[in-house]
This record gives structure tokens, C-alpha cells and sequence, in this order.
């Protein structure tokens, strides 16, 4: 596995963005990782952190200042934007649905993407509305008077119409309650295990983190503090920032798995 | 048949000024505090069409055509300026697309209609060319600030759909498309309302104007008739060079959404 280039690979990465005053401020520092196929990446740490701003790199909703982003060892700056966005959609923290039915959402996404329009009779499409717990009745509902949980599923399926190998998620959790975002947990492994996807989010669940992810990143001021897998990081960390925010967060949020 | 025009006097001026008197004392009367806006909107009215027909009268006896080329791209000028104060706010790079947009939106219908309908020989008779393209660039203009004011509205307020799309692999073409349809329904409904509404409604301007100057109703028809057509071609390809320039002043070179 080694010798072949991982599915996404970001190198000395570094952002800025304009503050308050207006002058440019280093919002993310030199920032290496990299995620195979079929592998879960948390990054995870306090509000500000950086950790929008590192998802929105990754698909070119911003642009770096420095480094490189490698897609399949290929660098992202030669994809067309739309091309690089279509095969790593993002799924923003607030879904955000498309007037009309769960359907038209789903056909709106193949559209945007220029592919095949799903049928509901369609077996990818049944599977996929499958994976992602979108109940098929739900089709010809109006997609906006979904539980925002629902809402949150059918934005996860739709991303996923048509080829995908990289899925980005933006807080996915934050909006759901618990029975919900576990569900929501399962769903992801489920995911990159059966599509072979690379899936990153952000998040602070730590409940999520250890649910799911096999590799954690630590952010905190735009810097990766501590980085491991998923287990070692939560339960042994290395350095006071990440034992902190862990104690920070409640007990009971975090399944301490052994 | 210019014969049986009648000019009106000093006098005759002086007499209907009275009325703007006569309209600032019923503001005063009702306390509406506009009795200095009329005062002054009235002077104003009256140094710039003294200077405007001066400046006509001028250019018609020079029969060249560099003043009149002049007064058209200053009219553009004057335009671009006007929408620019009117229009709250703006989109990036408003300059630069806007008088793009207007000098050959209208700049081309202007040519289209003079040269190709009319026939005019010179082709730049400023009696006929100067009047026309004001009317072109005026009626343009208001499609114009319509639009940018309307897509800026749309950006706005379908930021989250648009990065939606883009998220999922759109084009900024495909994300911007409902924003930009929206903005030239926009620009275009006061032409709709204007051609609908025409003779019905009210008797339009240049048709009112040259039957008083004493041609015929129905040579005045079919000038009114040719010029709501050019009008109405004039806002909907100046508003279409607009939106097509436009809409991409909202995306970053890399094709997200820019952050201002």
C-alpha cells in the first residue's frame, strides 16, 4: 500500500484570510496528512480552530497560500474546480435543500454533476438512498419538511450521486440528537467501508470521533497539535491541549473504547 | 408643416414657472418640506436644458461627426454614473461590466436602428441620432440598475444554495443560473408593462412630441411603434451583457463564492 499514492495527501498547507482589520491573517499553519481509500479522518478541536477552513481547502472553496493538495497523487490545482468538487462533495453543517422534493434534490445534484439523471426504480439509487438511511418514501416528499436528522441524510445521499471518492462533512453531528448521530456514525463506516470512500469531517463530538474515525487530527489556533489514530489519541494523548479539550467535554460524550 | 409649430415666448416660460412657485406654496402649505428640492430641481432643470439645447443647437449647424460621437459616449458615461449613485449595491468589478454592457447593449441597437432601419444619411444626423440614443440609453439604463440591483439581491440571499451547488460539482454557470433568470425578468417587466400599456394607458412621449411638432399620427405610430422595439432590444441585451459579464464577478478565479 505504500509505494502507491494515497487517495488524498495535503502537503505544507498553509492558509490566510482577511481579518477584521482587513490585513491577511494565518488562519491554518503548515498542515501535512494523508487519507487512503476506505479510511475515516476526524479533525477535531475548538471552535476557530481552523478546521473549516482546512475542509474548504481541500475542494477549493478557498484557495491555499502555500503547499499542495494531491488527489490520487495528482495536484488538485490542475482538476477543473467543478470536476475536483464533484468527486469530493462537501456537505456544509447546516443542510441546506433545494426547493422541491427529496427526489428533484437528488436528480438537482446529478444535474450540477452532469450525470445520469437516478430514477427511483434505479438499484444504485436504491442502494444508495439504503447506506444513507434515506427512507424511499421519503422521495416524493417535500425535502424542506424533513427533521433537520432527515434533512442532514437525504444532503449526505445527495453528495453522493454519481462517482465520489472523497466525502468532506462539516460538522454532521452538531444538529443531530444522540440516537441520531450514532445512527449517523454507523452510517459513515458503513460508507467507506462499502463505497471504499475517504470520508474527513470536522467536528468537536468527540462521541462521533471515537465512534467512527480511524485517524484523528487535533487542531487548536490554526495548528495541528496532535495527530494519531483514533484510539491512541483519545485515550492516551500526548500532548495538555488535546487531554484538555477531552476533559473539557462531558463523561458521558466520549465511549472510551479499549 | 414646421410652419404650424408655435414657439413659446420668454413669457410664456416665465408663465408656467409660476406653477413650480405655485407647487412650493402648497408644499409649504402642508408643511411637506420639499419647497426647497422643488426650488432647486426646478433651477437645475432649467440651466441644463438651456446648456442641452444650446449644446444641440450647436452640433446640428457643425455637421461633423466627432461632437456628436462625443456627446453619445459622455451620455454612456453619464449613465453608467447615474445606475452607479441609484443602485445600493454593487457588484464587483460594476464599472468596468456596466459600461461594457451599455456601450455595445445600447451602442449596437443605437447602430441596428439608425443605420439599418432609418437609413440615416450622414449616418450620423445628430436630429436624429442624439434624441434616439438618449431615449436607448435611458430606458436601458433603468433595465440596467434593475438587474445589477436584483442580481446582487439574488447572491445574497441564495449564497447558501448557490455554494451548495458548487459543493456538489456545478459549474458557477449552472449554480448562478436561477439568480441570473431572475435578475433579467427583473429588468425587463417595466418594458413588458410599458409596451402593454402603450396608447391605452397613456399617449408615450416622442409620439406625443412629434405630433405636437406636426407630423403625421400615423408616421408618429410607427416611430413609437420602431422605437419601443429598439428599447425593449436595447434593455434586454445590455441587461444580458450585464448578467453574462456579472455574475462571474461573484466567483473567485478558482470558481468559489467570493467572501465580500
Amino acid at each position: 500500500m505504500n509505494n502507491a499514492a494515497p487517495l488524498l495527501q495535503v502537503r505544507q498547507v498553509a492558509a490566510s484570510r482577511p481579518g477584521e482589520s482587513g490585513a491577511l491573517q494565518r488562519v491554518l499553519q503548515k498542515t501535512t496528512f494523508r487519507v487512503d481509500a476506505g479510511e475515516i479522518l476526524a479533525v477535531v478541536g475548538p471552535s476557530g480552530s481552523g478546521k473549516s477552513t482546512l475542509l474548504r481547502l481541500l475542494n477549493r472553496l478557498l484557495e491555499a497560500e502555500s503547499g499542495d493538495i494531491l488527489l490520487s497523487g495528482e495536484n488538485i490545482r490542475h482538476f477543473p474546480p467543478a470536476e475536483l468538487r464533484a468527486s469530493i462533495p462537501l456537505v456544509s453543517q447546516k443542510p441546506f435543500l433545494f426547493p422541491g422534493t427529496v427526489m428533484e434534490n437528488l436528480q438537482a445534484s446529478a444535474r450540477l454533476r452532469q450525470t445520469e439523471l437516478p430514477t427511483s426504480s434505479d438499484p444504485s439509487l436504491q442502494e444508495l438512498l439504503e447506506l444513507c438511511h434515506v427512507d424511499p418514501a421519503w422521495l416524493d416528499r417535500d425535502a424542506r419538511k424533513l427533521s433537520v436528522g432527515q434533512q442532514q441524510r437525504v444532503c449526505l445521499a445527495r453528495a453522493m450521486v454519481g462517482p465520489c471518492q472523497v466525502l468532506l462533512l462539516d460538522e454532521p453531528t452538531s444538529a443531530l440528537d444522540r440516537p441520531t448521530a450514532d445512527q449517523m456514525a454507523l452510517t459513515f463506516r458503513q460508507l467507506a467501508r462499502e463505497k471504499n470512500l475517504a470520508i474527513i469531517f470536522v467536528t468537536h463530538d468527540l462521541r462521533l470521533t471515537s465512534r467512527c474515525a480511524d485517524h484523528v487530527i487535533f487542531m487548536a489556533n490554526g495548528a495541528v497539535v496532535e495527530e494519531g489514530s483514533a484510539t491512541q489519541l483519545l485515550n492516551h494523548p500526548e500532548t495538555a491541549e488535546v487531554q484538555a479539550f477531552l476533559d473539557s467535554g462531558s463523561e458521558d460524550d466520549r465511549e472510551v473504547s479499549a | 408643416m414646421t410652419a404650424s409649430i408655435i414657439d413659446l415666448s420668454l413669457w410664456d416660460l416665465v408663465t408656467v414657472y409660476s406653477l413650480l412657485l405655485m407647487s412650493i406654496g402648497l408644499a409649504h402649505l402642508l408643511k411637506a418640506g420639499q419647497s426647497k428640492d422643488l426650488f432647486w430641481s426646478g433651477l437645475r432643470m432649467f440651466i441644463q436644458l438651456l446648456v442641452v439645447g444650446y449644446v444641440l443647437h450647436l452640433i446640428f449647424a457643425l455637421e461633423t461627426p466627432l461632437p456628436v460621437l462625443l456627446i453619445l459616449i459622455v451620455m454612456v458615461g453619464f449613465a453608467v454614473q447615474t445606475i452607479g449613485a441609484r443602485v445600493q449595491t454593487k457588484m464587483p468589478h460594476f464599472y468596468r461590466v456596466v459600461g461594457t454592457a451599455i456601450l455595445f447593449g445600447c451602442g449596437g441597437m443605437t447602430f441596428f436602428f439608425c443605420s439599418l432601419v432609418i437609413g440615416l444619411e450622414p449616418w450620423y444626423d445628430p436630429r436624429y441620432l442624439i434624441p434616439l440614443a438618449g431615449m436607448i440609453i435611458g430606458n436601458s439604463m433603468t433595465g440596467a440598475s434593475l438587474a445589477v440591483e436584483r442580481l446582487a439581491a439574488e447572491f445574497r440571499e441564495r449564497r447558501d444554495e448557490i455554494e451548495t451547488g458548487l459543493c456538489l460539482g456545478g459549474s458557477i454557470q449552472t449554480v448562478s443560473e436561477t439568480a441570473v433568470s431572475s435578475a433579467f425578468r427583473a429588468a425587463l417587466i417595466p418594458s413588458v408593462n410599458a409596451m402593454a400599456a402603450m396608447g391605452l394607458v397613456f399617449l408615450p412621449g416622442m409620439m406625443t412630441g412629434q405630433i405636437l411638432s406636426g407630423t403625421e399620427p400615423l408616421i408618429a405610430v410607427k416611430y413609437q411603434i420602431a422605437i419601443m422595439c429598439v428599447i425593449t432590444g436595447s434593455v434586454s441585451l445590455t441587461t444580458f451583457f450585464i448578467l453574462k459579464l456579472g455574475y462571474r464577478a461573484y466567483f473567485t478565479p478558482y470558481q468559489s463564492l467570493r467572501e465580500d
